[in-house]
């Protein structure tokens, strides 16, 4: 963001330590970024964080190859820094900077100290064992900067007999019961996909919990400790369905794109390859305008759909209907037309067509960073826009400690001669030494 | 009974969301301890009061499981926002909060004579947030939008799902829960702009069509990935490395997620790591080719399902592989994890008595102790009489206006 009128960014000021990995965290460090927060991500050239900085250190090209787009990396080819150019680091590195420290030694805990000195925010997302290796801990860390924010935030909590239990969004989705409500009608749970919500989720909750961290901070005079279990505050996106098991002791089922009340509801095929259309009727009045608009007038009266009861029962026979309408259709114009008739409807837009949205596009949303390891990309804006702020991004991702001159010789102070020597001891430097 | 100090507790709300993704906006801020004051529309009340599912399959404006869970810790004052003292009710309630928080379609708020100019005149310091469905511009703008094409739109629908069937819906109302919790998040860094950086209070902008797009599940990745390799991700079968998928066990199923770095430990953790040592086992890139997928299935679905859930995650755990198990809600609430951190806090209700609802999304760790127990929802224009008493209004003016259908 940047202001219209010379006011400051709303975390403006605010240093970040991040030793996040993966997505639930560094998807809360982004937010902040973006919002004006320096956030600090503090790595290792002596730890390769697998899934973060790509599943593995140096893919070959065979293997980039047969990769899917999660992890892609520019033109599939590795290139000689694989770790700065994985798809799946730079969708949330933006406006980051990066530093490297080897923390498994003294000298690299002292280093750290120095950083939590001059900081007001640490996170971590890591399966708590990970920490207790490199001592990072709330004892630690508040006895060396008393005022200072730390969150923490591994799959399952920090105690518990899941407190090790190492976990991505797609498993805590499975142990909170989010499988269980999603998917095919009358499928077995394999036929659905993988859904990784409680990484974004832990996202949003992180950076508010930080932002209500350091208000509290202001109020209370001193810093403050939090934990979010990312599966617990994923759980709560089930929140109505699982009061109706509480009070009611329903197991709500999966519905497909259908819908428990509505009909007619679902997904259609349209012309050309894998295109689909979303609609919903939810009036008698709306059934009888997509009616009009397939050009079958006469079912707009048919006493067989005349409420929601009748065409939840007929609603395999209106699906026919629909789809032998929407395969004729593309996709695109369906939306328009269902929309511009008053019925909710959207296009399944894959990757193509939310570049190419004009809506999207209209606010704002796209923004092309340059990157020395990335080239020249479109990075989605930040997640909401105010009357006072424009949407711009700082910088596109950092290189793995791009910003180590500038942490260690501005920030903490050392010598050129002192740089030179924590390169030599393995603590800075721009490429993996494992 | 609130024990010490909370983040926001000195936050006032004024909450004129209804239905799920602003309620559920206004419902963390209250968990961080905001007073929220729910302005809801005589008689009727937020729609979603009359959204089940509802206590015992009985309809009833105090009887809806997704009301009850949204509203907890909240205030309820019924005002009728088209009459001109309604308007002049909310204005004045502006001046004495912090943020104002609204989900209607955009141009009602300036339709209602409640336009951020006019709230901004009372009270220079408010932050506004609006949520909706596309945002407050666009070509979109007056576009129906729902839970299920939004996600189409904006979300990761386009990969969920099996290959030769439809793209499916995520669960439930993901997309407008988490727009809601975008939205407490814009709304908090509003109000930072104002007391860390003495701004005027600014008008915030949350799109549901955004919000999706940019976080429900994988879409950043794809988006990312697409520009490197033109793929489309579309939609993958579970089983696309070596243990991955969701695979039958004793008692329902496990999902495994694999990957490169993590197809030796599954191999392990089923006692095959003989296998390893054969030639196309024995590399990173041997290991990704697309046939040893089906190749590891007879070893591995025997495997699975001798084994429980429960086992099946204790073995992931001892051998460093990632998975889960796929769980009911029922499961959920007997879990032995979310049990031993006693996650469900239980909420009496004069309607429904007390009931398990889902715990705070966050652990403060403060010398005060423990996290304050929640109050139930709200009845319909409960704290009428008292919202207006502490702004000043006196009880024969309150009943002058409940007589003119204004409350």
């Amino acid at each position: 963001m940047v202001s219209k009128n010379s006011s400051k960014l709303p975390l403006e000021g605010l240093r970040i330590l991040d030793l996040t990995v993966v997505w639930a965290g560094p998807y809360a460090t982004q937010i902040f970024g973006d919002w004006g927060a320096e956030v600090i991500r503090v790595e290792s050239i002596k730890h390769f964080p697998s899934t973060t900085r790509g599943m593995v250190m140096r893919p070959t090209k065979k293997m980039v190859s047969q990769i899917g787009s999660l992890s892609a990396y520019p033109d599939r080819d590795p290139g000689d820094r694989p770790w700065n150019r994985v798809a799946s680091f730079n969708a949330h590195a933006r406006n980051k900077k990066s530093m490297t420290v080897d923390m498994t030694n003294e000298e690299g805990q002292e280093i750290f100290d120095e950083l939590l000195r001059i900081s007001d925010i640490v996170i971590e997302n890591n399966v708590p064992v990970s920490m207790d290796r490199i001592n990072v801990n709330w004892e630690r860390v508040s006895k060396v900067n008393p005022n200072i924010v730390m969150l923490r935030m591994p799959g399952f909590g920090l105690d518990g007999p899941y407190a090790d239990y190492r976990t991505f969004g797609s498993h805590m989705a499975g142990v909170v019961g989010h499988y269980s409500v999603m998917g095919y009608k009358d499928e077995s749970p394999d036929m659905t996909g993988n859904t990784l919500t409680a990484d974004a989720a832990g996202g949003a909750g992180a950076a508010l919990a930080l932002a209500a961290g350091v208000r509290y901070r202001r109020k209370n005079g001193k810093g403050i400790f939090i934990e979010i279990a990312t599966a617990e505050n994923f759980a709560s996106y089930l929140g109505d369905g699982i009061l109706d098991y509480t009070m009611n002791g329903h197991q709500q089922e999966p519905l497909g794109n259908r819908h428990i009340v509505y009909a007619p509801q679902g997904v259609y095929k349209c012309k050309g390859e894998d295109r689909w259309i979303s609609l919903s009727i939810t009036s008698n009045e709306q059934w009888e305008r997509l009616c009009v608009l397939m050009e079958c007038e006469d079912l707009a009266l048919d006493k067989r759909f005349d409420s929601e009861l009748a065409r939840q029962k007929e609603h395999d026979f209106i699906d026919e209907l629909i789809e032998k309408w929407s395969l004729q259709k593309d996709a695109q114009i369906a939306m328009h037309e269902l929309q511009d008739s008053g019925i909710a409807a959207g296009v399944v837009m894959n990757e193509a067509d939310a570049f190419a949205d004009p809506h999207l596009e209209s606010r704002g949303f796209w923004e092309q960073l340059e990157g020395v390891d990335t080239g020249s990309n479109l990075y989605t804006s930040t997640l909401w826009t105010t009357e006072e702020l424009e949407r711009s991004h700082k910088w596109g991702p950092p290189r793995l400690g791009e910003d180590n001159e500038y942490v260690y010789k501005e920030l903490l102070g050392f010598t050129d001669n002192k740089y030179k020597e924590f390169e030599n001891k393995g603590h800075i430097g721009m490429d993996y030494d494992i | 009974m609130v024990m010490g100090m909370m983040p926001l507790d000195d936050v006032k709300v004024i909450d004129l969301t209804h239905y799920t993704a602003g309620p559920f906006a206004t419902r963390i801020l209250s968990d961080y301890g905001a007073d929220v004051i729910k302005i809801e529309r005589p008689e009727t009340g937020d729609p979603a009061r009359m959204t089940g599912p509802f206590y015992e399959d009985k309809p009833g404006l105090e009887r809806s499981g997704l009301f009850l869970f949204l509203n907890t810790n909240k205030r309820s004052i019924t005002i009728d926002l088209k009459t001109e003292q309604g308007r002049d009710l909310v204005l004045k309630l502006a001046t004495t909060a912090d943020i104002l928080v609204e989900n209607f379609s955009p141009g009602t708020m300036d339709a209602l004579g409640l336009s951020f100019e006019s709230l901004n005149k009372v009270n220079p310091k408010l932050v506004v947030t609006s949520l909706s469905n596309y945002g407050q511009d666009g070509p979109y703008r007056d576009y129906i939008g729902n839970e299920l094409n939004l996600y189409g739109m904006g979300g990761s629908m386009i990969g969920a799902g099996n290959v030769d069937y439809e793209p499916v819906k995520t669960a439930g109302r993901m997309v407008n829960y988490h727009a809601g919790y975008v939205a407490a998040f814009a709304s908090a860094l509003g109000l930072f702009s104002v007391e860390e950086n003495n701004e005027e209070g600014d008008h915030i902008d949350v799109s549901i069509f955004e919000t999706a797009t940019h976080s429900i599940d994988m879409r950043l990745n794809r988006l990312m990935g697409y520009q490197y390799s033109g793929k489309l991700a579309g939609r993958q079968s579970q089983a696309s490395a070596v243990g991955s998928g969701v695979h039958p066990c004793a008692d329902g199923y496990f999902l495994i997620t694999g990957g490169a770095r993590f197809i030796p430990n599954i191999i392990r953790m089923i006692g095959m790591e003989e296998l390893l040592d054969q030639e196309e086992w024995s590399t990173p890139e041997g290991r990704a080719h697309p046939d040893r997928i089906d190749e590891f299935l007879p070893y591995l679905i025997p495997w699975t399902i001798a084994r429980t859930k429960d086992e099946i995650r204790i073995e992931a755990e001892k051998h460093a592989v990632l998975g889960g198990p796929m769980n009911s809600i029922a499961d959920l609430m007997e879990n032995e994890q979310f049990v031993a951190r006693g996650y469900f806090e239980e909420i009496d209700h004069p309607e429904t008595g007390p009931i398990k609802y889902p715990g705070y999304h966050f652990k403060l760790h403060r010398e005060e102790g423990e996290m304050p127990k929640r109050k139930r929802a709200p009845l319909l224009g409960e704290h009428t009489e008292e919202i207006l008493s502490e702004i000043g209004i006196s009880a024969e003016e309150i009943s002058n206006l409940k007589s003119a259908g204004v409350l």
